[in-house]
């Protein structure tokens, strides 16, 4: 059914004020392909119905979850950002360890934040699993992954991927790491598992949001992009507050804060960025 | 260290090198021509055209990428015009230098070496354009010989400095750094002690000297701070010599930045994070570039 320009508003205006994603008018295609997908689905027939579920009819709280499902992109895959990850083990880790080491509190704190399937953690967490015996001797490790959408949280904690996933990951990781049952399924080790916690936050909930405290890393990549500069502004905010003075803020290759927040500060590396406080 | 040790050290190092190659005829021949009081740009056109790898040379090094004029530059003569007269002495010189290490690959190849200079020297002109300090092409030509002392070491030094090279690999330590530790001395001072060989401008030799360390520019703070900055960028942006280095700053914390911030304040706005991305996707302009310059010269 075709959106009419007033309806698409609404839902735009809706889902902007739950979680920040801004539809411009050229994706007003998918997010009418996405709602038809959902009235379908329940049987509703007109875009007013169905808003009026959403704000408060009998399962609207449930129907929100999926319609959130839906209009979210939740493309990721292991070992993503490679320039990010070489940064962080030749220099912003070790620099880490070692101030925290000093004043002798051996803990790290880790956030993925819109986190889908868990790739991003995930590869983290390997990445920190290769440094027990070494570096991180004798260090506690908290990573949690976080997103709005639960279908991917679910994957998430389930561990289990495809070839698609994997493409990026180095041979040693996926053997390592990875127990391949077939040409596509493989499966990820307990001890990986183990180190993340995965939970449901939006990213745009106050209330939520300042409880996310102390983080050394936090990767927010590939998620504000959906979001406009002003929601953006407020997301990065909240990261500056939960953010260690001595950890890093990540976001996604060819992102930027330009405009979005000027308390932090940019470090330069080959390939990428990494923002301090 | 005191710099004038580190200077004597790299002196040093540069007279013991026998063979070390000196300007060719006609760029010579050129040189000379320019000392004279009245000369002529059709007389200096002339003169360079009777070695036609130099004339080529020319041509394309002033027909470089984002910085071609709405035409392409097809004659000598119109070469040097757009390039203006004051740069002719620093065009030939740089033409002669390409020239002159030709082929000497050592402990990293003489292309790559040129695609970080001539890097430098595309970011310079932008960043100059920017800053709208007067002379962009000084930045440009000035930015692509910062680093000649490098190509010296990587040639005639070619043990020690694979050695210095597998030291810092994956590390975040500079080459400067690591240079200075092994012989007292590094590429600043060894491009300088060449330079100065070489009969360079006075700001060219500045340039070369302290582009690690800006702050000590006298002549012209502002040149090296921008050939300081667009090396930098580079270093982080694939114009990185093949990633023999890992380089990491806060462009908050760099002097550089200072200087150029209080030469021209409205660069404070400047976008850095874009801008590095825009480096990016010209990455595959700076290397087509260098390899025409290098395309069918290769030597008998
Ligand atoms: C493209 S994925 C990025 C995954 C991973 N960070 C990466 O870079 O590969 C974006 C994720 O952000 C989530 N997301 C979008 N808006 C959100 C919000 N307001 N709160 C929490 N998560 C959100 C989406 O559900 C989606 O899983
Ligand atoms: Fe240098
Ligand atoms: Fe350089």
């Amino acid at each position: 059914m075709k959106l009419a320009d007033k309806d698409f508003e609404l839902f735009r205006d809706y889902i902007y004020n739950l979680c920040g994603i801004y539809f411009h008018a050229s994706k007003k295609y998918f997010l009418e392909s996405r709602l038809a997908r959902r009235m379908e689905e329940t049987g509703i027939t007109s875009h007013a119905d169905y808003y009026k579920l959403l704000k408060g009819g009998a399962g609207g709280a449930q129907e929100l979850k999926r319609l959130l499902d839906e209009v979210t992109t939740n493309e990721t895959c292991f070992f993503r950002n490679v320039p990010q990850l070489t940064a962080l083990e030749n220099k912003l880790l070790p620099e880490l360890v070692e101030v925290k080491g000093k004043i002798g509190f051996r803990k790290l704190r880790i956030w993925s934040a819109g986190s889908s399937s868990g790739e991003e953690a995930y590869t983290m967490a390997m990445i920190l699993l290769e440094k027990r015996q070494t570096l991180l001797k004798d260090w506690i490790i908290e990573i949690v992954g976080t997103d709005i959408n639960e279908t991917v949280l679910a994957m998430a904690r389930e561990g289990v991927y495809n070839s698609y996933s994997v493409r990026n990951t180095p041979e040693f990781f996926r053997k390592k790491y990875f127990k391949q049952e077939s040409t596509e399924k493989f499966i990820l080790s307990p001890d990986v598992k183990k180190l993340v916690t995965f939970t449901h936050l939006n990213l745009y909930d106050d209330t939520k949001m300042i409880f996310m405290k102390s983080f050394d890393f936090i990767f927010c990549a590939n998620v504000l992009i959906y979001f406009d500069t002003a929601s953006k502004s407020k997301v990065v905010q909240h990261f500056y507050n939960n953010l260690q003075p001595y950890g890093y803020f990540f976001v996604g290759q060819s992102e930027s804060l330009h405009g979005v927040n000027d308390s932090f500060k940019t470090i330069h590396f080959p390939g990428g960025f990494a923002y301090k406080k | 260290m005191d710099t004038n040790v580190k200077l004597k050290k790299a002196q040093e190092m540069v007279e013991k090198i026998s063979d070390l190659p000196t300007i060719p005829i006609v760029a010579s021949k050129v040189l000379e021509l320019l000392d004279k009081p009245d000369v002529e740009l059709e007389e200096v056109a002339d003169m360079i055209l009777t070695d036609q790898v130099l004339a080529a040379r020319v041509i394309k090094i002033v027909n470089s990428p984002l910085y071609r004029s709405s035409q392409e530059i097809k004659s000598v003569k119109r070469a040097l015009v757009y390039l203006g007269f004051r740069h002719i002495r620093e065009l030939a010189l740089t033409c002669s230098f390409i020239e002159a290490f030709q082929g000497k690959d050592g402990a990293f190849d003489v292309m790559t070496f040129w695609e970080h200079s001539f890097g430098v020297g595309i970011v310079a002109k932008i960043i100059a354009q920017r800053a709208r300090y007067i002379d962009t092409e000084k930045a440009y030509l000035a930015g692509i010989i910062h680093d000649i002392g490098e190509v010296f070491l990587s040639y005639y030094y070619q043990k020690d400095f694979q050695r210095i090279l597998q030291e810092i690999k994956s590390t975040p330590y500079k080459l400067v750094d690591a240079e200075d530790r092994f012989w007292g001395t590094n590429h600043s001072y060894i491009g300088v002690a060449i330079a100065q060989k070489w009969n360079f401008p006075p700001e060219y030799c500045e340039v070369i000297a302290d582009h690690h360390e800006p702050e000590l520019a006298t002549i012209d703070p502002n040149l090296v701070a921008i050939v300081n900055l667009a090396d930098l960028f580079c270093s982080v942006r694939q114009l990185d010599y093949g990633g023999r280095e890992w380089v990491s700053f806060n462009l908050a914390e760099e002097k550089a930045w200072d200087i150029l911030k209080k030469f021209a304040p409205h660069m404070a706005k400047l976008d850095v994070e874009r801008f590095c991305y825009e480096l990016d996707d010209r990455v595959p302009e700076v290397q087509d570039l260098v390899k025409s310059i290098f395309e069918g010269m290769v030597m008998e």
